[in-house]
């Protein structure tokens, strides 16, 4: 196994904004991001929606980069550029050829200096939002399934358990007011995170930052909302109506472990057991052995969240089967692994997998067109969350260094109904085969 | 309400107000690559990309679902999934677990044109991630029971398909569009996919899958050398001849503009597509129609993204793109909107096409989508899957082999004028044809104000 070390350097400049780079020379571009750590989890009660909207307003100008200069001005410099809101960072990010890394990062610091917007900005931008809303949700089959379904169902606690595209009545609310204010609070350099990454020399990069961020007035700590969940006691089960797509879909999802806690890594890998690929049990079970289930995949942000998180399985059944009998097949595969562990030959192809999957994110992460989005991402979340990048050297050896037992071990304690929810997506139309109600 | 300039601090005064201009450019570094032909026919091409410990191989069999689609529309694309599924040596569940085990990850598919099997894994495994790859390319089985479950899968997924506006607009401008021609249809129905037997998919298999119909291109942290030794263990006793040259009727001559309403009651949005037939990469016009789209609405700071996206706020993510075939090309145009700008959505979509044939760029507008197409040409470089795409493009149409070399100054070399002729030659406004997907009883009578309007039903009849 040839170890991999990513050269990561890093300083804080004085106004707070952290900084970091790390050099690759094969290829003569430079991808940067600034992220803020802010996102859908945290945005204020009443506003729905408001991190996400906030962050298309962030492309509406800002002190000297008017409307429409953002994006002119990262294409016309031959760079590709986008922003997305998360649980608990908002990112904006740019893969530019290596001769533009200076003005990528005077745009950038224009942005997180003064944004410059107005009612027009925000109406066209609400406008905007609320047809990304119906393409990908409520204009889609199995729209927002399961990540906008499961957080009502699974969490008590507002910021975890509302709605994250936001309501309309929400988004119609915001006002210019609401804007700036979100801005001052959160947009601070020391709310922050620099990295550049690529073609580029660290000290040059550096002095770069300090020239054009460094006098960004610092701002008082932002508030941290309370993203604790009250301790639950019995099995959450939900329903949506599905309105187009054909076939019933249920998910499960069961909450992990805290961030960086031993069990952390115990069960990052043995969501792995269960969801990766076609070798995945889930799958394996379901979909190709039993053959109730058409498509099975899982999804787990372990890395890139710092609150409540669930590992999520999803199912696409067939109609004939009813959604007990599915989740029964399910927790027969979970039960599986309680009372027989897995492996030490299943858990090392899984490792070898999970490194391969870890060198694949790192490169790319947003298919091939924005190098070294996975890279940027995680140097980001290391440093605002653990408060140190070089941890993208290091994590791969927790993970590695998981256990049968201790894979095991976290499938009894978290893959348990008192701490799951389900969430039933029920087609409106009939099914494809006669349902007859029952199971087989 | 407040101007919002109202927090400008002396900060902002002490700074530049302009964006700093750009540096010097850097050289692209293409990857080291090597291109050669087995005695069998397979050809090979390598190349080398070292910052990660990975491979990306695909090899792509030059037969599509356009070859069967007259007999059995979509059998080839059934016929590559089932090709994962087993091999004389390896069940289902074996071959899944090899994969786990050197960290890759596979897929199998086919398109119009070609058929693939692709397989990422970690380099240390190359050896077994080419013999596996070998074993699927040569030795499938096609057992009835792996058969019988891909089957039926492929039909939930094409029900579902036909629930997805994006996927029914593209379909029905694919029939529009080519009427006769094999490539009018991306999909076949339920009934179709029924009626498929084993031993026509393993027909298809014998008879396309060969070394001298196939292209296998790898990227990754390797020396070619030593890699094409392993290629050459793993594919060089693959026997077989190439299959007959397919022949297709001509696409219809579109005479007008028409509209084309695919019924999705329920839908709280419309899904526009606009087209009409174009060219393909080996055209003389391609660079100059490229750089056209790119201005038109194939960027983000397009003028199509600027007027229906950030002045207007119709939509979301509007593009339009060519899609260039094997045999031809197409232009699209598309957008998904609130059902009551439909018209409007259409109106500048035109306005916006009528503009490009009208009148020249302007001098900024054409060195800014010099420099756009050139930068994200470059940026296809710094990742093995991109090397990938660019590699493809060259050698799955047969591009010339300085094609990645000499993109960069063929683009830069074009004028206003260049871009007059593209837009005059191929972006037909008056005679592309619109695909409208969604509630009839939203759109219907603004559908009628661009052309006689024809409808369908989602799974393709007239109502």
């Amino acid at each position: 196994m040839k170890p991999l070390r990513i050269p990561v350097e890093h300083t804080t400049l004085a106004n707070g904004l952290r900084v970091v780079a790390s050099p690759d020379r094969s290829a003569p571009v430079v991808t940067v991001g600034v992220y803020y750590q802010i996102g859908f989890r945290l945005e204020p009660r009443g506003r729905s929606g408001f991190a996400h909207l906030f962050e298309h307003m962030m492309f509406q100008g800002s002190a000297n980069a008017g409307k429409m200069e953002h994006i002119r001005l990262i294409n016309s410099s031959g760079g590709l550029l986008n922003g997305t809101t998360n649980y608990d960072i908002t990112n904006y990010f740019e893969s530019v050829p290596s001769n533009a890394l200076e003005r990528v990062l005077w745009l950038e610091a224009d942005r997180m200096r003064a944004l410059k917007v107005d009612d027009e900005n925000l109406r066209n931008q609400r406008d905007v939002v609320k047809e990304e809303v119906r393409v990908n949700v409520m204009n889609q089959p199995y729209g927002g399934f399961p990540w906008l379904d499961l957080p009502p169902v699974a969490f008590r606690n507002w910021p975890n358990a509302h709605n994250f595209y936001g309501d309309f009545v929400d988004l119609d609310a915001a006002t210019l007011a609401d804007v700036q204010h979100f801005f001052r609070t959160y947009y601070a350099p020391n709310n922050a995170v620099l990295l550049m990454l690529g073609d580029l020399d660290p000290a040059e990069a550096f002095t770069f930052a300090k020239r054009y961020f460094e006098d960004i007035p610092i701002q008082p700590p932002p508030p941290r909302a309370d993203v604790t969940e009250p301790v639950q006691t019995e099995e959450r089960r939900g329903t949506v109506p599905e309105k187009f797509g054909p076939l019933p879909a249920l998910a499960i999802g069961c909450t992990a472990p805290p961030r960086t806690s031993d069990d952390w890594y115990a069960a990052t890998i043995l969501e792995r057991v269960l969801h990766g690929g076609r070798s995945g049990r889930v799958y394996r079970e379901l979909v190709l052995e039993k053959q109730i289930a058409l498509e099975t995949d899982g999804s787990y942000d372990a890395l890139d969240t710092n609150g409540p998180t669930q590992m999520v399985t999803r199912i696409f059944h067939r109609p004939e089967y009813t959604s007990d009998a599915t989740i029964a097949a399910f927790d027969s595969v979970i039960k599986d692994v309680q009372e027989k562990g897995i492996s030490a030959e299943e858990l090392d192809a899984v490792k070898v997998k999970f490194r391969a999957d870890y060198y694949s994110m790192l490169e790319g992460g947003m298919g091939s067109y924005m190098p070294r989005f996975g890279l940027m991402h995680y140097l980001a979340c290391f440093t605002l969350f653990d408060g140190d990048p070089k941890r993208i050297n290091t994590v791969l050896d927790g993970f590695l260094a998981v256990t049968p037992a201790q894979a095991q071990a976290v499938a009894k304690k978290y893959f348990v109904p008192h701490n799951r929810a389900i969430v039933v997506r029920s087609p409106l139309k009939e099914g494809s085969e006669k349902s007859n109600g029952g199971a087989r | 309400m407040t101007p919002a300039t109202s927090s400008t601090t002396p900060a902002v005064m002490a700074h530049s107000t302009a964006a700093p201009a750009l540096g010097p450019e850097r050289p692209v570094a293409w990857p080291k690559r090597k291109s050669v032909t087995l005695a069998n026919g397979l050809e090979v091409v390598l190349a080398e990309s070292h910052a990660f410990p990975k491979i990306t191989a695909q090899l792509f069999i030059r037969s599509g679902n356009a070859a069967t689609v007259h007999i059995a529309p979509g059998l080839p694309d059934l016929t590559a999934r089932v090709i994962r599924t087993g091999t004389a040596t390896r069940s289902s569940r074996e071959i899944e677990e090899n994969l786990r085990r050197m960290g890759a990850d596979a897929g199998s598919s086919a398109g119009a044109d070609t058929s693939t099997i692709s397989i990422s894994g970690l380099a240390e495994f190359s050896g077994g991630l080419f013999e596996l790859l070998a074993d699927l390319a040569r030795n499938a089985s096609f057992s009835e029971d792996q058969f019988e479950r891909e089957r039926r899968q492929k039909i939930e997924g094409l029900r579902v398909e036909r629930t997805t506006p994006g996927f029914l607009a593209n379909e029905r401008m694919r029939r529009v569009l080519f009427g006769d021609h094999r490539y009018a249809v991306i999909a076949p129905t339920e009934e179709q996919v029924a009626a498929y037997r084993r031993d026509e998919l393993q027909h298809f298999y014998q008879h396309h899958y060969t070394p001298s119909n196939a292209l296998l291109l790898v990227v990754g942290d390797f020396a070619n050398e030593q890699m094409l030794a392993q290629i050459e263990k793993a594919f060089g006793t693959w026997k077989g001849s190439r299959p007959e040259m397919l022949i297709s009727a001509a696409p219809p001559e579109a005479l007008g503009r028409q509209v084309h309403l695919v019924q999705l009651p329920g839908a709280v949005q419309t899904q526009v597509l606009v087209g009409n037939l174009a060219i393909t990469r080996r055209d003389p016009d391609w660079f100059r129609t490229v750089l056209a789209n790119s201005i038109y609405g194939g960027a983000f700071h397009s003028r199509l993204v600027m007027n229906i996206r950030e002045q207007k706020g119709y939509t979301y993510s509007p593009r339009s793109g060519i899609t260039a075939l094997h045999q031809h090309g197409f232009f699209t145009v598309h957008a998904a909107v609130r059902n009551e700008v439909t018209a409007a959505t259409l109106t500048e979509m035109f306005y916006e096409m009528d503009r490009m044939r009208a009148l020249p760029v302007t001098p900024e507008e054409l060195e800014s989508a010099q420099s756009y197409l050139t930068g994200v040409f470059s940026l296809g470089v710094a990742t093995q899957d991109g090397v990938l795409v660019q590699l493809s493009t060259v050698y799955l149409d047969r591009l010339p082999e300085d094609y990645l070399e000499t993109y960069r100054e063929k683009i830069l070399a074009l004028t206003a004028d260049d871009i007059l002729l593209a837009a005059r030659r191929h972006f037909d406004s008056a005679n592309a044809q619109i695909v409208l997907v969604g509630d009839r009883d939203q759109i219907f009578d603004q559908a009628t104000l661009f052309g006689p309007v024809t409808e369908y039903t989602a799974d393709g009849h007239k109502p």
